[in-house]
């Protein structure tokens, strides 16, 4: 530590305030600090100002404290010390993306009968780069063979695959043979499973597997929000700080092949038999949610942990505002405390109107 | 049309090839991996033309050349040994011939020429020609000299002048680890005399500075290497489980105005070029990699590089 060079922040070392407490996310090495006000505060003031000016500003009454915070902030690499603090100009939020579609999640059950190739086709000229598949109650194997089949075959802008699926007999050797053969299969999630058992990726085979004995009936199961789903980086920060962390750059194809921002979302664009996917992904109408980040949403905006956060539109704490916070989120940025979402009374009402009871009384 | 030469496995033109996609640029892509037949390379008084891979190359508006070369030897006389060798020989001078025509008539981004004569000795002598800081250094076949200059700095480096070293034999395997300090044992192990080695002054530094040039823009990052044993000579000897910092800078305009000259002079119109910011406050030029990769450049610095390459074919 050198007291009488002036300090600065590594500008990925990005400092995010909240109501109670703020957060130093470190967008290169995927850390966040949870820090106080108070030094969230003494940064932002006095960044290019030497440790010594500062402890002299407050009378030097407070040089212990000011100490211990430097050793915190230089211990871990969040500052450095530099005569040269002006070449270091501010770290650009811009978020830039090649794709007209970056993701898509394609939802099908034993009544699905949409041409999913066909939307496939459609993706690619969107430049799609993922792709969900997601199987409620029963595995349509055969479905997923064939994509992955086209894809393979086609030379498809989808660069990886993630496929939600209920265990069966034999699922085991299933995912072997599938693994060999597709290496744009990058995550399948069992579900309902008999164990609990997670198979991460390794040497030349990059899909992860991850069996379940959670059981997801349907679209109702998404949108929560917790810590583990936190990422601290470059891309998705600056993605959350100009467009919602959800929904941006998203298409989905519900169960009954009607298009949608997302399949949990009541509000559909016409069915994609009849619907060309470029014709609404254009419009104004479907791309406005992509908009609403964080720091538009009531409650999120003043939550420290807003820009590594994930986000909800589907199931809100006030269904009839578009800008109200995630239902199935049990942060209270005011008191910085955690609670179970599902059993807090003054949600009832919401749970109720999205039919919500039956995720909720699951253990 | 744009003309891309790379390597099938470069990220970085992947990226770029997505955002001409975005802008809806045509392009084609010529991989190095690849045998790329040569319908015809003719010139005469009167006219000149060049098909590679039945692409007539007047039609070629811009190239980028990203990385390696063309391959005009078809792989079936791959394997035969001196002969092969000869025919590569022959086959670098047509490839370098071919970039020198194309250059005199396009927009030509990239070079395999600068690539393979990446001298860093005439580096150094024509960035001190434009005003920049070189390190004190030295190239000796002579213990005594070598001696002689390690006893003049406090601590002296050593590394390549343009080829790592990687030999693999039955017997042997000798691979280069970069940039390393020279120590007393090193030099006690010398003979008098032996193949000129390259030393340079050990520069005690507070931040390293890896420049991107593209087109007469500079993308700049400083590495804090300083705090971290394993990274203290050669940024490149990576730590990857806490990786150095890496951000933005803006490098000083006197400086930028210094580089743009060397640039012009090295005929340079991209590539990467390493600094350091010393603990005495000096901007030092270190070397140049006329195929350097940037994509982790432009990842660290939220610079958008890949997005910024293709939109300078935009225009042509
Ligand atoms: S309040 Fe909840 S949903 Fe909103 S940003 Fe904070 S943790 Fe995320």
């Amino acid at each position: 530590m050198k007291s009488n060079i002036p300090f600065k922040l590594f500008v990925n070392c990005v400092l995010v305030k909240g109501a109670n407490r703020s957060t130093i996310c470190d967008l290169q090495r995927n850390d966040v600090r949870v820090i106080p006000n108070d030094l969230h505060d003494l940064l932002a003031e006095n960044e290019g100002k030497t440790i010594d000016e500062i402890k002299k500003q407050y009378g030097n009454e407070f040089d212990e404290i000011i100490d211990e915070y430097f050793q915190f902030l230089y211990y871990n690499e969040f500052i450095f010390f530099s005569k040269q603090v002006d070449i270091f100009p501010k770290l650009s939020m811009e978020w830039a993306d090649s794709t007209i579609i970056n993701n898509c999640i394609l939802d099908i059950d034993e009544n699905s009968n949409y041409n999913i190739l066909n939307v496939l086709q459609q993706l690619n000229d969107l430049q799609c780069r993922y792709l969900e598949i997601r199987n409620f109650k029963s595995a349509k194997i055969e479905v997923i063979s064939n994509v992955l089949k086209f894809l393979k075959e086609s030379e498809s802008s989808i660069q990886s695959v993630e496929i939600l699926l209920p265990y069966f007999n034999g699922i085991e050797l299933w995912i072997a043979s599938t693994q060999e053969k597709y290496v744009r299969l990058h995550f399948v999630r069992v579900f309902k499973s008999p164990f609990n058992k997670n198979i991460a990726p390794k040497g030349d085979h990059k899909l992860h597997v991850m069996f379940t004995k959670q059981d997801y009936q349907n679209e109702l199961c998404c949108g929560k929000i917790n810590q583990s789903f936190f990422s601290a980086n470059m891309l998705a920060f600056t993605e959350s700080v100009n467009f919602n962390s959800c929904l941006n750059k998203k298409l989905s194809i519900d169960r009954n092949g009607n298009i949608k921002n997302c399949p949990s979302m009541q509000y559909g664009f016409g069915s994609v038999a009849s619907t060309k996917l470029k014709s609404v992904v254009t419009k104004n109408d479907f791309t406005k949610v992509w908009n609403i980040s964080k720091d538009k949403i009531s409650i999120c905006k003043d939550c420290e942990f807003r820009h590594i956060c994930t986000d909800c539109r589907a199931y809100l704490e006030n269904p009839n505002d578009h800008l109200s916070k995630p239902l199935k989120c049990g942060y209270n940025p005011y008191t910085s405390e955690w609670s179970d979402w599902s059993k807090n009374p003054l949600k009832k009402e919401a749970i109720s109107f999205y039919n919500l009871q039956a995720v909720t009384e699951k253990p | 049309m744009i003309l891309l030469i790379s390597s099938k496995y470069d990220v970085s033109t992947n990226n770029v090839v997505r955002w001409l996609n975005y802008y809806g640029i045509n392009y084609v892509r010529l991989n190095t991996e690849d045998f790329n037949p040569l319908n015809h390379f003719s010139l005469s008084n009167k006219s000149s033309k060049l098909t590679i891979n039945d692409i007539d190359i007047s039609t070629i508006t811009a190239v980028w050349h990203r990385r390696g070369r063309l391959r005009h030897v078809p792989n079936s006389l791959n394997n035969l040994g001196k002969v092969t060798d000869y025919l590569k020989k022959e086959e670098d001078s047509l490839v370098k011939s071919i970039e020198t025509y194309l250059r005199s008539t396009k927009k030509y981004i990239g070079s395999y020429t600068s690539e393979v004569e990446n001298y860093k000795l005439e580096h150094l002598m024509m960035a001190k020609e434009c005003g920049l800081n070189i390190p004190n250094s030295i190239i000796t076949t002579s213990k005594k000299d070598l001696i002689g200059f390690y006893n003049s700095h406090s601590q002296i480096i050593s590394k390549d002048l343009r080829y790592p070293i990687n030999i693999k034999t039955s017997d042997v395997s000798i691979n280069s680890i970069g940039t390393f300090k020279v120590t007393d044992e090193l030099i006690q192990g010398l003979d008098e005399q032996f193949a000129p080695i390259y030393a340079q002054e050990y520069i005690e530094k507070e931040f390293e500075i890896r420049v991107f040039y593209f087109e007469r823009r500079f993308f700049s990052m400083g590495i804090f290497s300083q705090h971290d044993e394993q990274t203290q000579v050669d940024y490149r000897n990576y730590n990857t489980q806490i990786p150095n910092r890496c951000v933005p800078i803006n490098l000083p305009l006197d400086i930028e105005k210094q580089l743009l000259s060397f640039t012009d002079k090295i005929k340079l119109n991209t590539g990467s070029i390493d600094f350091i910011y010393s603990t005495d406050e000096r901007y030092i030029f270190l070397e140049v990699n006329p195929m350097g990769q940037f994509d982790w450049l432009s990842k660290n610095c939220n610079y958008h590089i890949e997005r910024e390459i293709a939109k300078e074919f935009m225009e042509v």
